[in-house]
């Protein structure tokens, strides 16, 4: 608990630190400026000579001006700081940073993954098409736990209703080169892709 | 907000080198032997707004830092939605590259059946 007291207070006393230096960065800018307007008025009495009297007019313009621009650069330093604070401690715009940039990334992820579903689903009915004209031709090497997907479908029609074509989908793969080995509990790749049977 | 309050600050920038401008422009005009007096009046006029604009804005920027500031630092990320999202997008890519492989394959074998057919003709 002290230490989250003493945090605190340093920001507090950062922010009057900030305050403080603005007020005496605007205070020397106008003072000197002013004193400079001044010292620009020609007098006619003199204590030293006029020559003298210019000399040490200019030699106080060029300090003067250049503490004008001394504080201008101490505001802009300070303006600095502010930023960084702003951007670090701001933390209700920090929050709506966050979640508008999380809305966006989640937009642009729903909309990947609804513009893939939809491919997905024009490609499904073509590639039903094209694995069945590989696997009914001479160039498919498939075994019998690697089924293709019209395959699939025409088993699940089967166990859905048991007195359908099953027995010729069973005709159709004796006749297909390649290695076929009958198996009992054949497992259904829906990829077309073969995966070994894990040996529990 | 975050975006405004960083704006309100350049804009302070620009009037920090305003009034360093009017400065120089009244101290050139001061220097010459015949001054202008309105241009005179209007840098003034200027510089002394310019002074006021800043101070008003740092110190109604400093005011709100002294309301919103805590000790604390910030613990909020976007890394989550960042990682699904880009999850997302190599998604699309492997569906991308996978279609392109698909493609390839189709245009292989077509080619490979339209030799055939020529070898046939050529040989009948």
């Amino acid at each position: 608990m002290a230490s989250q007291r003493v945090l605190p207070q340093s920001k507090e006393t950062l922010l009057q630190n900030y305050n403080k230096r603005l007020k005496d960065d605007i205070k020397s800018i106008l003072d000197n400026f002013t004193e400079i307007i001044k010292t620009a008025k020609i007098e006619d009495e003199t204590q030293v000579a006029r020559a003298t009297q210019a000399e040490q007019d200019h030699f106080e313009m060029h300090v003067r001006a250049a503490n004008i621009v001394r504080a201008g650069e101490s505001l802009m330093k300070l303006v600095s700081d502010l930023k960084q604070f702003l951007i670090l401690n701001d933390f209700p715009s920090v929050n709506d940073a966050i979640s508008l940039q999380n809305q966006h990334l989640r937009s642009l992820q729903d909309e990947c993954d609804k513009k893939l579903t939809s491919l997905r689903d024009e490609i499904a009915v073509d590639l039903y098409e094209l694995e069945e004209e590989y696997y009914s031709s001479s160039y498919s090497l498939w075994e019998s736990t690697d089924l293709p997907l019209c395959e699939v479908y025409r088993q699940r029609d089967g166990w859905a209703s048991p007195g359908s074509s099953c027995s010729s989908a069973q005709g159709d793969r004796e006749d297909v080169d390649g290695p076929s080995s009958q198996e009992t509990n054949p497992q259904l790749h829906l990829n077309g892709h073969g995966t070994p049977s894990i040996e529990k | 907000m975050a975006n405004e309050r960083l704006r309100a600050l350049e804009d302070v920038e620009k009037e920090i080198a305003m009034i360093l401008q009017c400065a120089g422009n009244i101290v050139l005009e001061l220097s010459k032997d015949k001054h202008n007096a309105s241009l005179l009046d209007r840098q003034l006029g200027q510089f002394q707004s310019s002074v006021n604009r800043v101070e008003s804005e740092l110190s109604a920027q400093i005011r709100y830092l002294t309301q919103v500031a805590t000790g604390q630092p910030h613990e909020g990320s976007t890394y989550s939605a960042r990682k699904d999202c880009q999850m997302a997008l190599n998604r699309a890519e492997y569906a991308k590259v996978k279609l392109g492989e698909l493609g390839r394959t189709c245009e292989l074998m077509l080619e490979q059946q339209q030799q055939q057919q020529q070898q046939q003709q050529q040989q009948t």
